[in-house]
C-alpha cells in the first residue's frame, strides 16, 4: 500500500498491531506489550503512540473493537482482526518481505 | 456500565466517545502502573509517573483518538441511516404490491392531482414567472399617447421622434407598426403571391430588444429616414426557411412587396420572439414633417439602468406638457403613459384566469390528499398487527413514522412520475384549448423548473397525506393489541382519535369540493350569460373573405370601384342573399375610434370632444348582417365621393346625443382639422361586434364611398343558415373567381364562417370555464368515494355493535337512521364550511366573470344542494348495507 511506504513509521506502527491481533482479541495495553516484547525494543515508540493507530484501524475497518472485561477484571476496550485486516495483513506481509529482500541485496552488492 | 440509547442523544456522540477514549487511555495506564510495581518494584507514585512519561502526551493521544472516534462514528451512523432507508424503501415496496388494488387507486389519485398541477404549474411559469425572453426584459416599456377620453392611443411620428430626442431616462425608444403586405416573387419559383403580416419598425426596436440577424443584418440608421435608402426588408425566420430553403444567399435579393421592390439585408433568429405572426421586417423611417394629430405608431422603449418606471414616467409627462405647450394646435391635453412590457403583453385578466386556474388545481391536489389519509388510514386498522409486531420488535414509534413515511413518499413519487406522463397530455390540450388567449402558451412546456417543481410537490404530499395517517397508526398500543388477540385494530387509528381525524378529513374534502364547484358554476354561469349577449346581428349563414388592395397602385376611386364591382358580382351568384364590407371585422385587432363634436358646440379644446367606434361600409353591409333600421334611411348609391358627407348612428349614441328629439338631420364634426360636417341619415340598432362585455359604445357608420380604406372584410349572406364545408369550398371557388375577375394579382384568402370569428371572444371564459369544470367534476366524484368509503369503514367496524342492536330488537330504519344522520351531520358541516371558504375566495373571480355576482346566491344554493344530494346518496348505500346485517354475525365475528 502506497500511503505505508510513505509513511514508514505509522505504517509500521499498523502492521505490527495488525499482527499482533492474529493470536486472538486484546486490549490496547496487551498489543502494546506484545509489540515491546516482540521487537525486543528495537523500535522504540511512545505507548501513546498506539491508541491512534489503533483507532484509525478501527475506523478502516482492519479492525473491530467491543468493550469487555479484562484478565484482572476490568472494564477494558478490545481488538479484534477483521476478514478485512487478516488479508490487509497478508498483503502488508508480502511487501515488507519483498522490501526488506531488496534493501538487503542493496546493501550486499554496495560492499 | 451500558449507557442509554436517551443518555446517548442527550450529550451527543462527542461526549460518548470522549467517554470511551479517556477510559480506554486510564485502563492503560493503570495496568502500565500494575506491571511497573509487580514487575520492576516501583512505589506506586514512582510508577505513576513513569507510566506517564512512557505513555507521552496524553492530553495530544486523546485529543486524536477522539477526532478520529468521531469520525467514524458519523460514518457509521450513516450508513445504518442509508441501510434503515433501504429497509424501509424494499419494505414498502412489498406493501405496495401486497395491497394492488389500493396501490392503483393511490397512484391514479396522485397521477392526476399530480400531473394536473404540473400542466397548469407550468402555464403559471410562463405566463407570470418566467422573465420575457429578452435581455434585461424589466426594463423594457410600452408608451401610448393619452388624452381625457383614452389612455391608449398610437403616436404619431412627430411626437415619437420629440419623445425619443427629448428624454433623459430611456436608453432607447422604437417604433412600430404591424401592416401586411403582398408579396409577390421576383424570380421564377418563388410560388404564388401571399399576403404576409409585417411591421414597419425603426432601426432601434432590434438592438432594444437585443435582437441580432441570424444572417446578414437589421436597418441602418441611415436606410430609417425618410429619403433614405427605405427599400430594404429583413425576413423573419419562418418565412425565410419556409419560402426561401433557409438559403443565407437570400441577402441582396430583391423582393416585390406590396408592388414596390425590397431588398434584403437580413433575416432574424428563430429564437426572435417578438409579434411571432410577423414574417417581414421594413423600416418605418418616421417623418419629423407629419401630422402631430396622425396617430398610428406604437412605441416601446428600454429604460436606462437604475432608472425607475416612475422617473421615467415623470420625464415623459414633462415632455408631453412642453410638446402641448410648443404646438397647442395639436398637442394640447395630449398625455404620455408608461406601462412595463410584462403587464401590456400578459392582461392582468390572463395573468388573474391563470393564477385562479392554479389556485383551483391546487385546492383539487389537496383534496385528493384528504382522500389518500382517508384510505391510509383506514388501511392502518388492517395493519394493526403487523405495526404492533414490528413495534414488540423493537422499532420505536419514530422508526414507525419513518417507515410509514417512506411508504407515503413512495406512493407519492411512483404517483408524480405518472403525472409528468398526465401533464405531457394535459399541456397538449391546453395548447390546442386556448393558443389565442394565453399569452406566451407557445413556450409553455415541462421543462428544468417544471420538473423541480413537480419534485419538491411529489416529495410535500407524499408527507402531507401521510403524515396524519403514521402519527395515528404508529401510536400502537400493545397491550391492547394483545388484549384484543390482535384481532387487527391498532388502537390508534381505529379509536376515538383515529374516528375524529377521519370525520375531519372528509369535511375537508366537501368543503373543497364545494369551493370548487361554486368556482366552476359561477364561470359556467358566466359563460353562458356571455354566450348569449344579444349581439344585435345575424351571422348565421354569413361568411366572410378579408382583401386589401395595395394601396400604392390603387387610387381612391379604383377602391371604390374595385369593392363595388367585387360586391355587385359576388351578390349575383346563385345562393348568395346580400353582400357587404366593413373595414373591421367582428371581434378583430382594428377597433377604429374618432374623436368628434355636434355641430354648433365647437370644442375648445381636447378634453371637449365625444368619442366614437366608427366604420366605413358598403351599402349592402346592414343587410348582410339584418341590422335593423330604427329610424331615416340606409347609405345608397347616391351617398356618393362629392355628394353630401352622411353618417348613420347607433340607438346607443342616438340616445345619448338626442334624447327625446329626432336625430335624423343633426349634424357632427370630426375632431382637429377644419372637417365638414356631417349629417345623421339613418339610426340603425346596437350591435356588439368588437367586444361582448362592457358598455355599449357609440358607433358612427360611413359609406365606404366617402371613406375609401385598402382593407375590407366581406359579409357574404348566403341562403340558408351557416354552409357547411364542401359548400363553403364550392362558394370559395365561385368567389375567387368572381374577384380575380376585376383583380387577378389580388391574393384570396379562404372564406370563414362568421359564427368561427364570433367564437374569439369566447374563448378566453371557455377555457377557464372548461378547466374549472373539470377540476369541480373530478373533486366531486373525490369527495363522493371519501364520503362513501368513511361511511362504509363505520359500517364494517361497527358491524358487531351493530347486530347487537338488531339482535335486541332494534328496527332496521333507526340504524339506517343513525348511518344516515352522521352522514349527514358530516355533509353540512363540510358545505356550511366550503360555503363560508367559497365567499371568501370567490372574490378573486370577480374579475373575470360577465354578469355575475362572485357570491350569486343562485348558483351558491345549487351547488350545496348538489354536493349534499351525492353525499346523502354516498350514505344511503353504506346505510342500507347496516341496515342489513345479519345479527348472528355479531357473536360469530372474529
Amino acid at each position: 500500500m502506497s500511503t505505508m511506504k510513505m509513511d514508514l513509521l505509522q505504517g509500521t506502527l499498523d502492521v505490527l498491531v495488525l499482527k499482533a491481533l492474529t493470536w486472538g482479541p486484546q486490549h490496547g495495553y496487551a498489543v502494546g506489550r506484545w509489540i515491546e516484547r516482540t521487537t525486543e525494543a528495537v523500535l522504540k515508540i511512545e505507548e501513546g503512540a498506539l491508541y491512534p493507530a489503533l483507532h484509525r484501524l478501527e475506523r478502516k475497518g482492519l479492525i473491530a473493537a467491543e468493550w469487555g472485561i479484562s484478565e484482572n477484571n476490568r472494564r477494558a476496550k478490545f481488538y479484534q482482526l477483521t476478514e478485512v485486516g487478516r488479508r490487509e495483513l497478508q498483503a502488508q506481509t508480502v511487501t515488507w518481505q519483498s522490501y526488506a529482500q531488496a534493501i538487503a541485496k542493496v546493501l550486499q552488492a554496495a560492499v | 456500565m451500558r449507557i442509554p440509547a436517551g443518555f446517548r442523544r442527550v450529550f451527543g456522540l462527542r461526549g460518548q466517545v470522549a467517554q470511551d477514549v479517556a477510559a480506554e487511555i486510564e485502563f492503560h495506564l493503570e495496568m502500565r502502573i500494575q506491571d511497573l510495581i509487580e514487575e520492576e518494584g516501583l512505589a506506586p507514585a514512582a510508577a505513576r509517573a513513569e507510566a506517564l512519561r512512557r505513555f507521552g502526551d496524553v492530553g495530544d493521544v486523546r485529543q486524536r483518538c477522539e477526532a478520529i472516534g468521531v469520525r467514524r462514528e458519523k460514518e457509521t451512523r450513516r450508513s445504518e441511516l442509508l441501510a434503515e432507508v433501504r429497509q424501509d424503501v424494499g419494505y414498502a415496496v412489498r406493501q405496495m404490491v401486497r395491497a394492488p388494488f389500493f396501490t392503483a387507486i393511490v397512484i391514479l389519485t396522485l397521477a392526476l392531482g399530480i400531473g394536473a398541477t404540473t400542466a397548469i404549474f407550468s402555464l403559471v411559469d410562463a405566463v407570470v414567472l418566467r422573465p420575457l425572453p429578452y435581455p434585461a426584459p424589466e426594463r423594457l416599456v410600452r408608451l401610448w399617447e393619452t388624452n381625457p377620453q383614452s389612455d391608449h392611443f398610437s403616436s404619431s411620428e412627430p411626437n415619437y421622434l420629440d419623445w425619443r430626442k427629448e428624454n433623459r431616462t430611456l436608453a432607447e425608444m422604437a417604433a412600430f407598426k404591424a401592416v401586411t403586405l403582398s408579396l409577390v416573387g421576383s424570380q421564377e419559383g418563388d410560388g404564388e403571391p401571399v399576403r404576409l403580416s409585417g411591421a414597419a419598425v425603426t432601426a432601434s426596436l432590434f438592438p432594444l430588444l437585443g435582437a441580432r440577424a441570424a444572417v446578414g443584418r437589421t436597418f441602418s440608421a441611415a436606410e430609417d429616414r425618410p429619403g433614405g435608402e427605405t427599400q430594404v426588408a429583413v425576413l423573419g425566420n419562418g418565412l425565410w426557411r419556409r419560402r426561401f430553403g433557409a438559403d443565407p444567399r437570400v441577402v441582396g435579393r430583391v423582393l416585390s412587396l406590396e408592388g414596390k421592390r425590397y431588398t434584403v439585408i437580413g433575416v432574424l433568429p428563430a429564437s426572435f420572439a417578438f409579434s411571432p405572426e410577423t414574417e417581414v421586417w421594413i423600416p418605418l423611417a418616421p417623418n419629423p414633417g407629419n401630422e402631430r394629430d396622425d396617430k398610428w405608431l406604437d412605441v416601446m422603449g428600454r429604460l436606462k439602468p437604475g432608472v425607475s418606471l416612475a422617473a421615467a414616467r415623470a420625464d415623459l409627462d414633462g415632455i408631453a406638457r412642453r410638446l402641448a405647450e410648443r404646438y397647442p394646435e395639436s398637442n394640447r391635453d395630449w398625455g404620455a403613459r408608461m406601462i412595463p412590457f410584462q403587464e401590456w403583453l400578459v392582461r392582468p385578466q390572463a395573468r388573474q384566469m391563470v393564477l385562479v386556474l392554479f389556485s383551483a388545481v391546487g385546492l383539487l391536489l389537496l383534496l385528493g390528499c384528504a382522500n389518500i389519509s382517508n384510505l391510509l388510514l383506514a388501511r392502518a386498522t388492517t395493519r394493526g398487527r403487523e405495526l404492533g409486531l414490528r413495534a414488540a420488535l423493537g422499532a420505536g414509534r419514530a422508526r414507525l413514522i419513518r417507515q410509514l413515511l417512506t411508504e407515503s413518499v413512495l406512493l407519492a413519487g411512483t404517483g408524480a412520475a405518472a403525472g409528468l406522463a398526465v401533464a405531457q397530455v394535459a399541456l397538449r390540450l391546453l395548447r390546442a384549448l386556448g393558443p389565442q388567449y394565453v399569452p406566451r402558451l407557445e413556450e409553455v412546456s415541462l421543462d428544468g423548473r417544471v420538473l423541480a417543481f413537480t419534485l419538491v410537490l411529489s416529495l410535500a404530499t407524499g408527507i402531507l397525506f401521510g403524515i396524519a395517517p403514521a402519527l395515528q397508526a404508529s401510536r400502537t398500543d400493545l397491550h391492547a393489541l394483545l388484549r384484543q388477540g390482535g384481532r387487527g385494530d391498532a388502537a390508534g387509528a381505529g379509536g376515538r382519535g383515529g374516528r375524529r381525524l377521519r370525520d375531519a378529513l372528509v369535511i375537508a374534502e366537501l368543503a373543497l369540493a364545494m369551493m370548487l364547484l361554486i368556482g366552476a358554476g359561477l364561470m359556467i354561469g358566466s359563460f353562458l350569460r356571455l354566450q348569449n349577449v344579444d349581439k344585435g346581428f345575424d351571422p348565421d349563414g354569413v361568411v366572410v373573405v378579408k382583401l386589401q388592395v395595395p394601396e400604392n397602385e390603387y387610387s381612391e376611386e379604383r377602391m371604390r370601384a374595385f369593392f363595388a364591382e367585387v360586391s355587385e358580382r359576388i351578390g349575383n351568384l346563385p345562393g348568395v342573399v346580400s353582400v357587404g364590407a366593413t373595414n373591421a371585422d367582428p371581434f378583430g385587432l382594428f377597433e377604429p375610434r374618432i374623436n368628434y363634436t355636434v355641430d354648433g358646440q365647437a370644442p375648445q379644446r381636447q378634453s371637449d370632444f365625444l368619442s366614437a367606434d366608427w366604420r366605413s361600409v358598403t351599402p349592402g353591409f346592414f343587410r348582410a348582417l339584418g341590422i335593423p333600421l330604427r329610424k331615416g334611411r340606409l347609405f345608397s348609391a347616391e351617398d356618393r365621393d362629392g355628394a353630401e358627407k352622411v353618417v348613420v348612428i347607433n340607438e346607443t349614441m342616438a340616445r345619448s346625443l338626442w334624447p327625446g328629439e329626432d336625430p335624423i338631420g343633426k349634424k357632427i364634426l370630426w375632431t382637429g382639422l377644419a372637417s365638414k360636417p356631417r349629417t345623421v341619415i339613418g339610426v340603425v340598432g346596437d350591435i356588439r361586434d368588437m367586444q361582448l362585455d362592457g358598455e355599449t359604445r357609440q358607433v358612427i357608420f360611413r359609406p365606404y364611398a366617402q371613406m375609401t380604406w385598402p382593407w375590407m372584410t366581406l359579409m357574404i349572406k348566403t341562403a340558408g343558415t351557416t354552409p357547411g364545408l364542401s359548400n363553403l369550398g364550392n362558394l370559395s371557388v365561385a368567389i375567387r373567381r368572381e374577384i380575380h375577375a376585376v383583380d387577378r394579382d389580388l391574393p384570396v384568402p379562404d372564406l370563414v364562417p362568421l359564427r368561427q370569428s364570433l367564437a374569439a371572444p369566447l374563448a378566453a371564459p371557455r377555457f377557464g370555464m372548461l378547466l374549472l369544470g373539470v377540476f369541480a367534476a373530478v373533486a366531486l366524484v373525490l369527495a363522493a368515494t371519501g364520503v362513501y368509503g368513511i361511511m362504509m369503514f363505520a359500517v364494517t367496524q361497527q358491524t358487531r355493535e351493530i347486530g347487537v342492536r338488531l339482535a335486541l330488537g332494534a328496527q332496521p330504519w333507526s340504524v339506517v337512521r343513525m348511518i344516515l344522520s352522521r352522514g349527514l351531520l358530516l355533509t353540512l358541516a363540510g358545505v356550511a364550511l366550503g360555503w363560508a371558504g367559497a365567499f371568501g375566495l370567490t372574490r378573486f373571480l370577480a374579475s373575470l366573470l360577465y354578469g355575475t355576482a362572485p357570491t350569486d346566491s343562485l348558483i351558491f344554493g345549487a351547488v350545496a344542494l348538489l354536493l349534499a344530494a351525492v353525499a346523502v346518496t354516498a350514505t344511503w348505500l353504506p346505510a342500507r348495507r347496516a341496515a342489513a346485517i345479519d345479527p348472528r354475525l355479531a357473536f360469530s365475528a372474529d
